[in-house]
């Protein structure tokens, strides 16, 4: 049957008030579902940051009710006694630290050694290289995590690596990414020739290239793979864990921030609130590296596309 | 063990150089010429990452391979003997017995057809909903994202107090104005697994919506006008349009969710412990490799795993690009 095509113009007027009409009331449908989702998924957010602002007896008298999602405003004065708390008693800003210096470290190194091992293989003609770029495509598709436990017993038996040394063990492995060698590859090699080549003439040689001319051209790559080392690190939990060494009394922990989570929750007598308070400050610099690299998080995702 | 890793250097500078030889006497064949001095500096610079990657990408992949035949214990570290297939046995007797493997096991797989789902429906249908024109979208897609920002560990943590067997806890206290009596949620085998799959699912599917989001805005908006013309309503424009649409992203999401989902450990050792209702299998490798230093047995278990995880993932490509 052929498809009618006209259609009387009546009809179509009527039609067009009551598509008016419908479409408030879709629009209503649908802010009431996205604010219904959005609680779902921020309630167990907002009720970590209401509870760090309480103490142990608000905590408890809140207990099944709606205030369990607000602050303690009966004693607003007291709001951040539990994040004094976990500051001073438990120390929490040297784990901080820790975790801040661990990443300054691989953001560093990661750079270096993985943007001179992209220039090499993207500008660069020697031979061998074949043999390299292949094992750089085998070394993205083969899963590499189910190897934790051998790297585990070459950084602890091969290396030694005990006591303070053990950092370098949190380091290192962290400052190697087939990844982004394979990101630096693909970025260099969208740079035109013609820098490098004014540069020879100009008597300049392949390092110096390589820091004065590349490293300066490619502050957007970088950006990326510095904000992803970071969340990294930041965010790794199990390595570091078995890895430092437990800290002791009395001396400066070598624990990043995630692993302390799990020495601060067993300190005795340590309340909810403070617990919540812990979780909290663990979490903030992510939200602040999320907010204000948004720009580069996106480009990385694009790229995390490619791994395929 | 030193030993073993200067023989396998050896082997791989030997195969390495044979092949550098080997690329210079082809082009001298073409009558090119490789410079030295620009392939000595290539190789000052590729001197780091070639090492770091040598010693902590290949090597465990090899040693890994290799430990799996030999009864390892990391305390005897220069007692190692070759053992066969004996990890292997003691893994399918494990199994067979329904010792803790199997209960990592069957964990797993609850886990995983549990989770993949739930959060790639999650984040597809939470991708089709922000995927408009409208004001206030962007705020939505802040909330739903948020979950990710948070890490792993901060996630177990938050969701520990929230099942708080205590009748303050959050599930607890909110049960409790309808009269339902506090219930240990973690420590019962019924609902330990379920609770750990929805906040794996919240804390991750906000993640691949983003994936998800960047697929959808690929899909030309004509293709929706063509089908609205057709009379199609918004189940079959989502069947019928987006789905076709989203197929490569889709064999990624699902490809990267369930490799993911095989993986879980950090959630169950941090919420509950070693104990057969929640014990994965990467927790069971974890353990045994590091908790009780049988890198034997436990490279014996990540080699399986590997294979199962790899044939898996290679099937699920296979059927969802033929199509």
């Amino acid at each position: 049957m052929k498809k009618q095509n006209v259609i009387p113009v009546e009809y179509t007027l009527l039609r067009r008030k009551r598509v008016k009409g419908d479409k408030i009331a879709k629009d209503v449908v649908y802010y009431v579902c996205g604010i219904i989702l959005s609680l779902l998924f921020l309630f167990p957010l907002v009720y970590m940051l209401a509870t760090s602002t309480k103490s142990e007896s608000a905590y408890v008298a809140d207990a099944g009710s709606l205030a369990m999602f607000l602050p303690d405003f009966a004693n607003l004065g007291t709001m951040f006694n539990n994040y004094g708390k976990v500051f001073t008693d438990y120390g929490i800003w040297r784990y901080a630290l820790n975790s801040f210096l661990y990443a300054a470290i691989v953001i560093v190194l990661n750079v270096l050694i993985n943007g001179l091992a992209g220039y090499v293989m993207a500008k660069l003609r020697f031979p061998g290289k074949k043999l390299l770029s292949f094992m750089i495509i085998f070394l993205i598709v083969v899963p590499v995590e189910t190897s934790i436990i051998p790297l585990y017993s070459i950084v602890k038996t091969m290396l030694g690596l005990k006591g303070v040394m053990s950092v370098a063990g949190v380091v290192l492995p962290a400052a190697i990414s087939i990844f982004n060698i394979f990101l630096f590859i693909q970025f260099f090699e969208g740079i035109p020739k013609e820098y490098e080549e004014a540069a020879r003439i100009d008597g300049a040689s392949t390092m110096g290239i390589f820091f004065k001319i590349i490293l300066p051209l490619s502050k957007p790559i970088i950006a990326t793979v510095a904000v992803f080392c970071f969340i990294g690190v930041w965010n790794d939990y199990l390595w570091p864990t078995m890895i430092l060494p437990y800290p002791g009394e009395g001396e400066w922990p070598l624990y990043p921030i995630q692993s302390a989570l799990n020495t601060i929750q067993s300190i005795r007598g340590i309340t909810t609130g403070e617990v919540m308070a812990s979780l909290v400050v663990t979490s903030i610099p992510i939200f602040v590296i999320y907010v204000a690299a948004q720009k580069y998080i996106v480009q990385g995702f694009g790229s995390a596309g490619l791994k395929m | 063990m030193v030993t073993t890793t200067l023989i396998i250097l050896a082997v791989f500078a030997a195969a390495f150089v044979a092949f550098a030889v080997w690329d210079v006497v082809r082009a001298k064949k073409k009558r090119e010429k490789y410079r030295v001095g620009s392939t000595v500096t290539a190789y000052l610079m590729l001197l780091p990452a070639i090492l770091l990657a040598f010693l902590f990408i290949l090597l465990p992949i090899l040693y890994s391979l290799g430990y799996a035949f030999t009864d390892f214990f990391i305390l005897t570290p220069n007692d190692i003997n070759f053992v066969g297939f004996d990890n292997f046995a003691t893994a399918f007797k494990e199994i067979g017995d329904k010792g803790m493997l199997y209960h990592a096991i069957i964990n797993t797989l609850i886990f995983v057809v549990g989770v993949v789902p739930l959060q790639i429906g999650l984040a597809l249908g939470l991708a089709v909903f922000v995927n408009r024109k409208k004001r206030g979208v962007k705020i939505f897609k802040v909330c739903f994202f948020a979950p990710v920002v948070i890490s792993l560990s901060v996630t177990s943590f938050l969701w520990l107090e929230i099942l708080s067997p205590a009748s303050t806890g959050l599930l607890n206290s909110f049960l409790g104005m309808f009269g339902i009596p506090p219930h240990d949620w973690l420590r019962d085998p019924n609902t330990a697994m379920l609770c750990i799959i929805i906040l794996s699912a919240w804390q991750g599917c906000g993640y691949q919506m983003l994936i998800f989001l960047s697929g959808l805005t690929n899909i030309r908006n004509e293709l929706y006008e063509a089908a609205s013309l057709d009379g199609a309503g918004a189940w079959s424009k989502f069947v019928h349009v987006t789905l076709p649409g989203l197929r490569s992203t889709l064999v990624f999401v699902i490809i990267t969710v369930f490799i993911g989902a095989c993986r879980v450990m950090v959630q169950p050792m941090i919420m509950v412990g070693y104990q057969e209702h929640v014990v994965t299998l990467s927790y069971y490798m974890y353990q045994q490799g590091y908790e009780f230093r049988w890198v034997g047995y436990s490279s014996a278990i990540a080699l399986l795993m590997t294979l199962v995880i790899g044939t898996i993932t290679l099937i699920q490509r296979r059927i969802l690009r033929e199509k």
